[in-house]
């Protein structure tokens, strides 16, 4: 096919009425090709379930950090009380003064510093 | 044996067990479409390193799309839709990209060579439409693409694009004005 008529196809194919499958078939029989490279769908394929991959592994890794959490939480309640049942039983109470430690006595010198008086 | 079962299976079944789980299925979708992707793309952009990339990138927002595709239109024409719309947003992002870092971004006709080569002194038939289409202004060139590379009707140009088929129709004029006037300075 000469150039001219390559150009008049291609022209001709903006034509409403031009029967346009059979101006694609003589460019494609003329060379005029277009196709990705060879393993291209395996290319397509890798990238999605890879990706699918990906996405079950941060899944995996968020249940597995929410059972870690759940351990730490029930631990830490389990110190609080232990905590809680020593100072009862060391203090006598539980009230807030013997959870800081603090006896029931005044320093009288940082009520003066603080009031004045 | 399972790649020939594959093949005889209609779009529709293609699509239910791609949804399934499928992997063979997609991928029978992949190697029934890719072509029709290439010619869009291609066509669009030129045979530049990134067309590769958008194919891939339409078949994966096809894959993650494929539950929203309710077969009221033909599978052909929802990839179709994708591949376009991928394409034109790739085109506004070269445009923005050149006017940026170019003072000529805004000039009529370089900012759509976007894939243009040394195509001088050769004159077969994939070198002039490749120049030509290079040539156009992106609204004209899909036109061209869907109308001389894939073959589509003015109807189904209309339905892909979305657009009125009466602004296909004078389009496809306009755009006929501007390639015959490429065409002649490439002679």
């Amino acid at each position: 096919m000469k150039p001219v008529d390559v150009k008049e196809l291609m022209i001709n194919s903006l034509s409403a009425d031009t029967n346009t499958e059979d101006a694609m078939r003589k460019l494609e029989d003329k060379g005029v090709k277009y196709s990705f490279s060879e393993g291209f769908r395996d290319k397509v394929m890798l990238s999605i379930f890879s990706a699918a991959t990906t996405v079950n592994r941060e899944v995996e890794f968020i249940r597995s950090m929410n059972s870690i959490f759940y351990r730490i939480a029930l631990t830490g309640v389990a110190a609080i009380v232990i905590l809680l049942l020593s100072i009862f039983l060391t203090q006598g109470s539980l009230s807030f003064n013997s959870f800081l430690g603090l006896s029931d006595s005044y320093d009288e010198s940082i009520v003066c510093l603080l009031t004045g008086n | 044996m399972i790649k020939e079962s594959y093949k005889s299976l209609v779009e529709d079944e293609l699509v239910k067990s791609s949804l399934e789980g499928d992997k063979n299925a997609f991928g029978e979708i992949v190697t029934r479409y890719q072509g029709m992707v290439a010619r869009t793309i291609k066509g669009m952009l030129g045979d530049s390193v990134f067309s590769e990339d958008i194919g891939q990138e339409v078949f994966i927002k096809l894959y993650y799309s494929l539950s929203e595709f309710r077969g009221e239109a033909k599978l052909s024409t929802y990839i179709q839709k994708i591949a376009v719309n991928l394409t034109l947003n790739e085109i506004k992002k070269r445009k923005r990209f050149l006017s940026i870092f170019s003072q000529k971004g805004n000039s009529e006709m370089h900012e759509f060579e976007v894939a243009d080569q040394d195509y001088e002194g050769r004159k077969d038939a994939n070198e002039i439409v490749t120049k030509g289409l290079m040539k156009m202004e992106p609204k004209f060139r899909i036109i061209l693409t869907m109308r001389m590379l894939q073959g589509y009707s003015t109807k189904e140009t209309a339905e892909i694009l979305d657009l009125p088929l009466g602004t296909v129709l004078s389009r496809l004029s306009r755009a006929q004005e501007q390639l015959k006037g490429i065409l002649n300075k490439l002679s």
